[in-house]
């Protein structure tokens, strides 16, 4: 019975498999990116349909070959609480280390800290310090809400950037600091409002993720005098379109973003915050969600982009597993690929009943409710 | 089956029904529900469900008031279980391979305390066990029933 269903699946999905490179159910850990699927591809939320393959979409990028690493999401705990996540972001930075070549830079996508504390920031800057590679740095929510980014700002610098390389136009945005006051009101210490940002599915921090109207203006600016058909890599800590709110998966003014990405034909958004194998297409945006070192997330019950090759069932066994980092590279022959570097054999289900979307059509779930007035 | 049932049923409405029957002997099921006594039922298990939350989330109030360890790594249940995801309570009982047994909601729910959360696991009659399972049955109220589904 099961088995039939994720067949019948299977078989509604075969135009999208890469017939030339044979690919046809061979799942690896790498994304190809290219621009055969972009026509017709789904835009925002859908259903997710289970693609037993793995995304492939050619990039006509123009671009030098290069390749960078992305960390995200280590939530450091102090290490007298638990120092879990100190080892899985040591492991790493050592595979990072290990690149060969070395990646031209590294991006740190945001929740660095698990509650903003200083001391927990303090050793992520200590543990990143290995890395010798050019380093950039979003911030996630996580590391902000305890001090509004003072700490985290005097560590790393500007939230928000750009930058040039190779002819790729880098923009790295904040999409987390622009949250609406929510503890003013109710006069919360600053451990509360850090509280409540770090309780995901919360109710109390309301639709915090937005890249805001000031942003929105230098975002233009920067890409105003970037030719359309060059490359674009825009990094961001959520994802750039509306995937589940009520997780704040998420930026709420993601049409906004989208209207200004429009005119340019070739851009890819890495985010994080997800602590999951994603991939969607918006207009001409590719978008891939990286993994997380900490922890994983399940998928939602509902939102999952039909792009979105799920990755497998965790094992909440073994904390190494479904987590990990991110090997991306654009390449000579005009293609960008992302290979998950995650702490197992198979990234990508194979089957409905190891997908970690498996359940999703079975759930119905309902918002807390123990942290409302 | 019996278990099932009894895992169904919600542990606080037998506790308010239990109350009202020592109050009015003998009267239980006879006279019609009241909306005032309806309503009382609905209360006991939404104040389950309230302390299941909290603790769910890792309130440091709530577990110290519940005598209870739930987490040794500073995680809570909510942060790998978002309003309660992939806890699947509609699922049970079943074979868990963690476990390797045939397995109820209580079983994994004292795994997940024991293996990823490294804390102490409770008695599966316990207070808190049972407001946990009120938690996670509510949050998932409306999911189809597939006992035995992995
Ligand atoms: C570090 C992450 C993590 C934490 C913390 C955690 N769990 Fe889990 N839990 C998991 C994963 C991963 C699974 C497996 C889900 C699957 O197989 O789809 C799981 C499975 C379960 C299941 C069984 C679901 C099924 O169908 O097999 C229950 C029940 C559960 N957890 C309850 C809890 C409770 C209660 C807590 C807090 C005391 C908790 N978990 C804390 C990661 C976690
Ligand atoms: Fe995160
Ligand atoms: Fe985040």
């Amino acid at each position: 019975m099961k088995e039939q269903e994720w067949k019948k699946e299977e078989g509604g999905t075969q135009g999208r498999h890469d017939e030339k490179s044979g690919m046809r159910n061979e799942i690896t850990r790498r994304t190809f990116l290219r621009s055969s699927l972009i026509a017709g591809a789904a835009a925002g939320a859908a259903v997710n349909g289970l693609l037993p393959f793995i995304q492939t979409i050619e990039v006509a990028f123009g671009a030098d070959s290069f390749s960078f690493a992305w960390i995200s999401d280590s939530h450091l705990y102090p290490k007298t609480l638990n120092t879990r996540f100190v080892e899985k972001t040591e492991r790493a930075i050592n595979e990072v280390k290990a690149m060969k070549p070395a990646p031209d830079f590294l991006i740190y996508g945001g929740d660095l800290a698990q509650l903003g504390d200083p001391v927990e920031l303090d050793l992520g800057a200590e543990l990143l310090k290995s890395i010798t590679v050019k380093k950039y740095y979003i911030p996630g929510e996580h590391d902000w809400y305890l001090d509004m980014g003072d700490k985290w700002m005097k560590l790393f610098g500007k939230p928000n950037w750009t930058f040039d390389h190779k002819g790729v136009r880098i923009i790295g945005l904040d999409t987390i600091s622009r949250g609406p006051d929510y503890w003013s009101a109710k006069k919360m210490s600053q451990q509360e409002r850090m509280g409540h940002m770090a309780t995901l599915d919360g109710s109390v921090a309301g639709p915090w993720a937005g890249v805001g109207r000031d942003q929105l203006d230098w975002m233009s600016k920067t890409l105003s005098d970037w030719p359309k058909d060059k490359p674009v890599i825009v990094f961001s800590h959520n994802p750039l379109y509306e995937y589940y709110p009520p997780w704040n998966f998420w930026v709420r003014d993601w049409r906004e973003v989208q209207a200004i990405l429009k005119p340019y034909s070739k851009v890819t958004n890495v985010h994080g915050h997800t602590h999951q194998v994603l991939y969607n297409e918006i207009g001409s945006m590719r978008s891939i969600g990286m993994l997380a070192t900490s922890w994983n997330w399940p998928y939602p019950p509902e939102g999952v982009p039909v792009l979105t090759t799920p990755m497998v069932r965790v094992d909440p066994g073994d904390h190494f597993d479904g987590v990990g980092w991110s090997k991306l590279a654009m390449t000579a022959a005009d293609k960008v690929n992302n290979e998950y570097m995650m702490w197992r054999k198979d990234v990508f289900a194979q089957t409905q009943v190891d997908s970690g979307t498996g359940d999703n059509t079975n759930q119905i779930l309902s918002p807390r409710f123990a942290d409302r007035p | 089956m019996k278990r099932t049932l009894l895992y169904l049923a919600v542990p606080a409405l037998c506790l308010a029904l239990f109350i009202l029957l020592s109050a009015t002997p003998g009267m239980a099921h006879k006279a019609k529900h009241a909306p005032e006594q309806l309503k009382a039922f609905d209360d006991v298990f939404m104040e389950q469900v309230r302390i299941g939350d909290l603790l769910f989330h890792g309130d440091a109030a709530t577990e110290k008031k519940m005598k209870t360890k739930l987490s040794r790594t500073g995680m809570a249940c909510a942060m790998c279980h978002p309003f309660a995801v992939d806890n699947h309570p509609h699922e049970f009982p079943k074979f868990q391979e963690q476990i390797n047994k045939f397995s109820t909601l209580r079983d994994m729910i004292n795994w997940c305390i024991e293996k990823p959360n490294e804390g102490e696991k409770l008695d599966p009659d316990s207070d808190a066990m049972k407001a946990l399972e009120a938690y996670i049955y509510w949050s998932n109220r409306g999911s189809k029933l597939d006992p035995g589904r992995h």
